[in-house]
């Protein structure tokens, strides 16, 4: 028996397996059927970024439902797997969507190295991936696939707003770069530093705690507090950003060092359990709810009746994720990876709660605002402050 | 360069600081063990759950009163809790270590996800007391009140577990129970009742400890495995079992977790377990553990 | 256990040709039955199934070359996850950067297992019972470190990613179900090694240091050196399941040599009954299809029924899978 024989016979057998066992078909075509498009939501539901994934399921379902469940012509079938903390679930959860699922798109992603570790399976599959969140740039840089698009971020994209921004205040005793010790710690640190040195700011100081290890800051604000920086960068999420803010303001730093971040410092949730800690933190990222635009205010009012809480940014890029995936099935003639691929590549400025934006390559060209924490009303926002100017993956 | 110094300084006490807290989480983990012969894994889970009692009951800007109310809570919910781990564990009690810590491993995971289901995935940060609140000028920065109190709490649980286990009887069954288990019960001690009494102290020392331990480290998914981890680096590098051992590796580690990573910050995601390789390459039982070993 | 320890003498001393021979016959019938499957599985099963059985073989390797360590030695390590990763680590950096064909990245992911495995395990094998559990996790969880530290070599936190597709005499085996194949041959080289270990004399004098060391000690066996011997054994089983898991995954991060992989795989030895490798094989089985093909679609709740799994498992079978069947104890009576 050759190889060709061999092939077909597994690929024989799997097809009577795929067509009695889920209903699909084998091979390229859509499990959904004529006229249905199904979608692999894949998001943290365990784990340390449940609640991201919470709201970027808030942000698709709500899309869907204000758009009447369809993209283009199509009826949208959506599954969700659970991403977990990092790969070791990701990936198998991401092989689950497009091998058994049998998935036309997947769209999701928290973590980039599930990103990163699943770009051979989508180049093999032919499928589209549209990252909704994870923000290391090797996922669209290089072109590492054709298949893999972004409606989120790169970290050091928002940290070269903050340098660029950084560079412009009167700060003659430097900046103390400070961010967690992993990759995208490490990316917003080079884009941060490149950008503000380039513009003409000195760096103070730089120190990279132990990532998911570090309870205690005390050692690093002691360090900056010795630098003679006058003021703070930063780049910490989720529970290390409340640690962080909180700890900071504890030992006294805030009303010495202003502190400065990429946005996830202070967004969403995290900023309610840091408290009065965070008024005044300073943070650059492309999504505010206090941007004041009629996209905006129209969208914050709709989630908030959906849900009773504030959107958030990680809303926001999968609210778009559904809205660019919409626009490009509209034209597209297949589901493969290749048709969608070649529509996104096509498509023009898109209107978002964030403001307009377009793809450079395959990842957002969009502007970063200034944010600023400001306790109103009681509860506490990311006002916007101003405008940092538009920023790509590249430039 | 004085602020080297005074920064120095700062490090120093908040590893006191931090070491003490370490001793309030761990004493729990040692004294089951040493007692019970289980090494409970579920040891993390319970704090957490602890830490939750605390966010839940204290709210924001709590007052003492609060403050007190969600210890009692928690040291109430810990002694049930305890006492239930250990009718769970009983019938294990012929079998080998192993399968005892895996089914606290088991209990861990099942714990850990109804709290998440019960509290959410959301990182709660907790405030102290607001007696406790602020921080004062220590060696020319600030240093959190809270952190000092915490000082305090150690050591005044070190002082009382030190003179229950000692001066009572209580304390002499403990004592007796360690040294020699068969001959406790063969003189007519009912050693079910021993063990769930003593199961149920240290689980609740570990809820108590989530309380006091909310204002500095919160309540989040994932915290239980942090905590479980540092408990088990200071008791076995104390030596498991030993309350003397649990105290100088607390206070150790203590040290190792701020001073260390002061010294050292490009080894420092090393230092915690290096610190634990080299004090078991040195004394492979820990610094104060059992010169006989016991069998998994 | 009492009760097969009065069977099996009653069987050997009846010396009856009948039974003894029915029990061999049905045992060959069985195991081919077996072999076949295993063999024939991806010619029924679609590519999701067939990949997640690659991934059950590569952890089964991992759980029999532990199990040698766990069951028949009596060392119970919590760290055993970093050879796991090391091995991995190893044939995904030779298949991106040298571009070596699959079996001499397999080859070279266990040699590079047994030597870290030797070099850390002089240090952990002096311990023994929660204090050999405790140094294994520490020396672990420092690999995990050096994984996630070691950026220029190990991608740190993101992984060590696009590692390419497998290939063997220059074909390569994008194919899932020459992949599981592939792997399936692997492992059954790897496990038959194992067991051939654990029969052999030096396997006997490993149970006789798990049940009394000291008699063993006694008795003028060089101990020290069983045990270690034991623990770079393990260690060379462990690369070559890390080697496994690259070729499958195509991606290695700093979690596959962690402390959960490490509790997970303590785990599989002991639903499957410590001290029989076929049974290891089953815990690991149960536990990947846990985690990976029913755990994604539970709405994040995988990780209660594990939970839920582990309890069960210690109370319901207190000696594993092997235990109910019966028939554990097998390579330990032989």
């Amino acid at each position: 028996m050759n190889r060709r024989q061999l092939l077909k016979l597994m690929g024989f057998s799997g097809a009577v397996v795929a067509v009695s066992g889920c209903g699909g078909a084998f091979g390229g075509g859509s499990a959904g059927g004529e006229g249905s498009v199904k979608v692999g939501l894949l998001i943290p539901q365990s784990g340390v970024y449940s609640p991201l994934g919470e709201d970027m399921r808030r942000g698709w379902d709500l899309w869907l439902e204000q758009n009447g469940g369809t993209f283009g012509e199509y009826e949208v079938d959506t599954v969700v797997a659970d991403e977990g903390e990092g790969p070791q679930t990701g990936v198998a959860a991401a092989r689950r969507l497009l091998n058994e699922e049998r998935c036309d798109v997947i769209v999701g992603i928290v973590n980039s190295a599930v990103a990163l570790g699943i770009v051979d399976m989508v180049n093999e599959a032919q499928k589209l991936l549209l990252v909704a969140n994870a923000g290391a740039g090797d996922i669209t840089a290089g072109q590492v696939s054709p298949y893999i698009w972004r409606t989120s971020f790169t970290n050091a994209q928002v940290a070269r707003a903050m340098g660029a921004h950084m560079a412009t205040l009167d700060l003659s005793g430097g900046v103390y770069v400070v961010a967690p010790d992993y990759a995208a710690g490490e990316e917003a640190v080079d884009g941060f530093t490149a950008a503000f040195t380039d513009a003409g700011g000195t760096v103070a100081g730089q120190s990279m705690p132990p990532f998911g290890t570090t309870q205690d800051y005390q050692p690093v604000l002691s360090r900056i507090r010795n630098s003679g920086a006058e003021a703070t960068y930063s780049f910490f999420a989720g529970s290390e950003a409340v640690t962080f803010v909180q700890q900071y303001n504890e030992f006294g730093l805030a009303d010495e060092v202003p502190l400065y971040g990429s946005g996830f410092l202070t967004e969403g949730q995290v900023l309610s359990a840091q408290g009065q800690a965070a008024v005044d933190v300073r943070t650059a990222l492309h999504y505010s709810t206090e941007l004041d635009s009629e996209a905006n205010s129209t969208f914050v009012e709709a989630y908030e009746g959906a849900y009773s809480a504030a959107p958030t940014v990680y809303a926001v890029q999968t609210y778009d994720a559904a809205a660019v995936l919409d626009q490009a099935l509209r034209g597209a003639d297949a589901l493969d990876g290749d048709a969608i691929s070649e529509e996104l590549s096509g498509l023009d400025v898109l209107a978002s709660p964030r403001g307009e934006w377009r793809f450079d390559g395959q990842s957002p060209h969009q502007e970063m605002y200034l944010r600023t924490v400001e306790s109103v009303d009681g509860s506490l926002v990311n006002a916007v402050t101003d405008s940092l100017g538009e920023f790509g993956q590249s430039s | 360069m004085p602020s080297i110094l005074a920064s120095n300084l700062t490090s120093l006490l908040n590893g006191l600081s931090i070491g003490f807290l370490l001793f309030t989480l761990a004493v729990g983990l040692t004294l089951v063990f040493g007692m019970m012969d289980v090494l409970n894994l579920a040891h993390g889970a319970i704090y957490l759950a602890g830490a939750y009692i605390g966010w839940y009951v204290m709210g924001a800007d709590p007052t003492w009163t609060v403050f007190l109310a969600a210890l009692g809570v928690a040291a109430v919910v810990g002694l049930l809790a305890g006492g239930a781990l250990s009718l769970l564990v009983q019938p294990l009690a012929s079998r080998p270590h192993l399968d005892q810590a895996l089914l606290t491993l088991g209990v861990a995971l099942i714990l850990a996800e109804l709290l998440s289901m019960a509290f959410g995935d959301d990182v709660r940060s907790v405030s102290p007391p607001s007696a406790l609140a602020g921080s004062v000028d220590v060696a020319g920065g600030s240093y959190p009140i809270y952190r000092l109190f915490l000082i305090g709490v150690g050591l005044a649980l070190a002082v009382v577990v030190y003179l229950v286990v000692e001066r009572t009887t209580v304390g002499a069954l403990i004592r007796a129970t360690v040294a020699d288990r068969d001959m406790v019960s063969a003189v007519g001690v009912d050693n079910r009742k021993v063990r769930i009494a003593v199961f149920g102290a240290g689980v609740a020392l570990a809820t108590v400890a989530g309380v006091f331990g909310a204002p500095v480290y919160g309540a989040r998914p994932g915290l239980d495995w942090t905590i479980l981890i540092l408990a088990l680096v200071v008791v076995v590098v104390g030596g498991l079992g030993s309350i003397k051992g649990a105290l100088v590796g607390a206070l150790l580690i203590g040290q190792v977790e701020t001073f260390g990573r002061s010294l050292f910050p490009e080894f420092a995601s090393f230092v915690l377990f290096g610190a634990l390789a080299l004090v078991l390459i040195a004394r492979p039982r820990g610094l104060f553990g059992a010169p006989t070993g016991v069998k998994v | 256990m009492n009760a097969h320890a009065t069977v099996a003498p009653t069987v050997e001393s009846a010396g009856a040709a009948t039974p003894r021979g029915r029990r061999d016959i049905v045992r060959v019938v069985l195991l081919v039955t077996l072999v076949l499957c295993l063999v024939g599985l991806p010619l029924v099963a679609d590519p999701f199934a067939t990949t997640t059985a690659t991934r059950v073989l590569a952890f089964a390797l991992l759980a029999v070359s532990l199990d040698l360590l766990v069951g028949v030695t009596g060392l119970p390590s919590l760290g055993h996850a970093a050879y796991f990763g090391v091995g991995a680590y190893t044939a995904g950096w030779l298949s991106i950067h040298i571009g070596i064909d699959g079996p001499v990245a397999l080859l070279a992911a266990t040699l590079a297992g047994a030597s870290v495995a030797a070099a850390t395990g002089w240090l952990a094998v002096r311990s023994g019972g929660i204090f050999f559990l405790m140094l294994t996790l520490a020396i672990g969880e420092v690999l995990h470190q050096v994984a996630h530290s070691w950026r220029s070599v190990t991608g740190g936190s993101d992984g060590m990613y696009g590692v390419p597709a497998t290939t063997v005499g220059g074909v390569d085996l994008a194919n899932p179900g020459f992949l599981y194949w592939y792997v399936l041959g692997a492992f059954g080289v790897g496990y038959l090694l194992i067991r051939m270990v654990v029969r052999s004399s030096f396997g006997a004098a490993l149970r006789g240091i798990h049940d009394n060391e000291p008699r063993m000690r006694a008795l003028g066996y060089p101990v020290f050196g069983y045990k270690l011997a034991a623990f770079v054994i393990a260690g060379a089983g462990a690369g070559l399941a890390g080697g496994l898991l690259v070729a499958q995954q195509r991606i290695v991060t700093p979690d596959d040599l962690g402390f959960t992989t490490g509790a997970l795989v303590l785990l599989a030895v002991v639903i499957g009954g410590a001290g029989t490798l076929w049974g290891a094989c089953i815990g690991a089985a149960v536990v990947v299809l846990v985690r990976d093909y029913f755990g994604p679609a539970l709405d994040g709740h995988g990780p209660l029924l594990l939970g839920i799994v582990f309890v069960i498992v210690v109370y319901v079978m207190p000696r594993g899978v092997a235990g109910v069947a019966g028939i554990r104890g097998k390579e330990r009576a032989a």
